[in-house]
């Protein structure tokens, strides 16, 4: 039974569609990044996921239930982005509580020391700098046994050295089979922690797979040179395996999904490159290239649809 | 569940601002209106003191007015900031929030009844059986209960900045149809009729019962009930709901 199903799942805001016709399915113990522009869906997906909204078609079902029922069992832990805190409490109490409340809880000085904020926990909550703010909402988000953990941008506002850390203990959390969804901004977190990386844009699903994958399908390699005298793109263009191309003056970037026979295919055409380099993509780059051609898609699909009303 | 409600209660104890105007508003309203009446003046073709008879009202209206707006502003804010959302994301039931929300509510009003009636028996020397004030503090508190819960409902329904004037609202039509401002007894029949079926007037009778020496009516007790279970209902339900971005 997969862990979580989102089946035809759409959902719009007056006339903004935030979902469109959305499926996935996650499995039990998958690190899953949910990658996307702002206003790309990632917070709806995950409002819907935990009952916080309700979807106008499709079904959304946590561990084969309605996420509420999944929620009230227990099974479900969340971090969310603008999650306010209780105030006029110490951290103490407000884990205690959270302790309190889960069906299947973990000691509170458990969750403080795994959180890390042991040291503070005899603090008011309204007296805490960001970091710790965040540091408290994970200790929310794992205060009992759940099999998946669900973080909204969870590293939003801390330093590299707090962000490092707080993967750190996400990494136990993952070592333990648990099934994590984390929504971020920061690429380089979901190349290095997330096994599987889904990519919205515009509410739709547009890529699903791997960091590698994804890093492959949008060209996996930039090939850089500079040419003298005028550049043929078009002679560029047809080259061998090339997915992009960029011309600025004398330089030129290729984005190749074989580099070595694009690179081979250079030469073939009598040209002779200087400065040639040849790099591996980072998901950053994959990441804009698939959204930028999901955007270019989408808006030739809006014009065809265009000059088909202008002739009627 | 019970940590959340004594959690409620501690944070409502330590917001000592709010405490302070909210315990002693009524006293003070009371001192206010009574000032200029003669403690002995009795009410029109009843053996009840003026004073007695605001006493009672005034103890009942701070009650009212401390879980009422006290509530409704307080949960629209937390709705706001985003703390009910993460509370959602807990096991706890719609009724646990509900629960807390008045017990954190019934904490403000007994102290602030409490004063009113010291200040009746020691500043205007009103004269009661033992029994009369032992009940008239258990009436108007377990009453202030229905307000409590009708203050969580519009916690929900309001954004922080309307909570204030909807509950006022609410507030003066029930204090004004309860009698609480003035003598009931000068209202037309068929206001008082209708005001009957109101929460504002039923509770405001049950205190009043109790003072011309009778036990709480059955009619009006009803009425606090149902009134208790439509606003508690509506509060769990729409805490459940809320689907809006908070």
């Amino acid at each position: 039974m997969p862990v979580v199903g989102f089946t035809g799942v759409s959902k719009s805001y007056g006339e903004v569609r935030a979902l469109a016709d959305l499926s996935l399915e996650l499995h039990p113990g998958e690190t899953v990044a949910l990658l996307g522009p702002n206003g790309a869906g990632k917070s709806t997906a995950l409002d819907l996921l935990l009952g916080l909204k309700n979807a106008d078609r499709g079904a959304v079902r946590v561990f084969g239930r309605t996420p509420e029922q999944a929620i009230a069992e227990g099974r479900v832990g969340a971090m969310l982005q603008s999650g306010g805190l209780m105030e006029e409490v110490t951290v103490r109490e407000l884990v205690g509580l959270a302790c309190d409340l889960h069906p299947r809880a973990y000691p509170v000085d458990q969750v403080l020391a795994a959180a890390g904020i042991t040291d503070i926990g005899a603090r008011m909550v309204d007296k805490l700098s960001g970091g710790q703010e965040q540091r408290v909402r994970f200790a929310l988000a794992t205060a009992g046994a759940n099999d998946l953990i669900v973080l909204d941008e969870p590293t939003v506002g801390m330093d590299v050295s707090a962000r490092q850390a707080f993967w750190a203990t996400m990494r136990g959390q993952v070592e333990e089979g648990r099934t994590v969804l984390f929504a971020t901004h920061y690429l380089e977190e979901a190349d290095a922690i997330a096994d599987r990386v889904l990519v919205l844009h515009q509410g739709r699903l547009i890529a699903d797979g791997t960091a590698a994958e994804i890093k492959a399908r949008a060209g996996a390699r930039r090939i850089t040179f500079d040419l003298e005298g005028t550049v043929d793109e078009a002679a560029l263009r047809a080259l061998p395996h090339v997915v992009g191309l960029e011309v600025t003056g004398p330089t030129v970037r290729i984005r190749s999904d074989d580099a070595d026979a694009t690179t081979y295919a250079v030469y073939g055409l009598g040209l002779y490159p200087r400065n040639l380099e040849v790099a591996g993509l980072g998901l950053e780059q994959a990441f804009l290239a698939i959204t930028d051609a999901a955007t270019a898609a989408g808006a030739s699909a809006a014009g065809a649809a265009d000059d088909e009303a202008g002739k009627r | 569940m019970n940590t959340l409600v004594r959690l409620e209660i501690v944070r409502t104890l330590r917001n000592r601002k709010f405490m302070f105007f909210s315990v002693l508003y009524p006293g003070m309203l009371f001192l206010l209106i009574t000032a200029g009446t003669d403690k002995s003046k009795k009410l029109d073709g009843a053996n009840l003191t003026y004073v007695a008879y605001y006493m009672v009202a005034m103890a009942a209206l701070g009650a009212m007015t401390a879980v009422l707006m006290g509530n409704a502003e307080r949960i629209a804010r937390e709705r706001e900031k985003g703390w009910v959302r993460q509370l959602r994301l807990t096991a706890l039931p719609g009724r646990g929030y509900v629960t807390a929300k008045i017990a954190s509510a019934a904490t403000v009003s007994l102290p602030s009844i409490v004063i009113v009636l010291v200040l009746g028996a020691a500043v205007k020397g009103v004269r009661l059986d033992a029994w009369q004030w032992a009940a008239i503090l258990l009436c108007t508190w377990a009453g202030s209960m229905v307000f409590a819960a009708l203050g969580v409902a519009i916690g929900y329904v309001a954004t922080a900045d309307v909570a204030r004037p909807i509950s006022m609202l609410c507030y003066f039509a029930m204090a004004a149809l309860g009698g609480l401002w003035a003598p009931f007894t000068a209202y037309p029949d068929w206001l008082q009729t209708l005001a009957g079926y109101t929460p504002g007037r039923a509770y405001a009778a049950l205190g009043q019962a109790v003072e011309f020496g009778d036990a709480p009516h059955g009619k009006d007790v009803g009425v606090l009930v149902c009134y208790l279970a439509l606003f508690a209902g509506t509060a769990a339900w729409l805490y459940r709901k809320d689907t809006r971005k908070a």
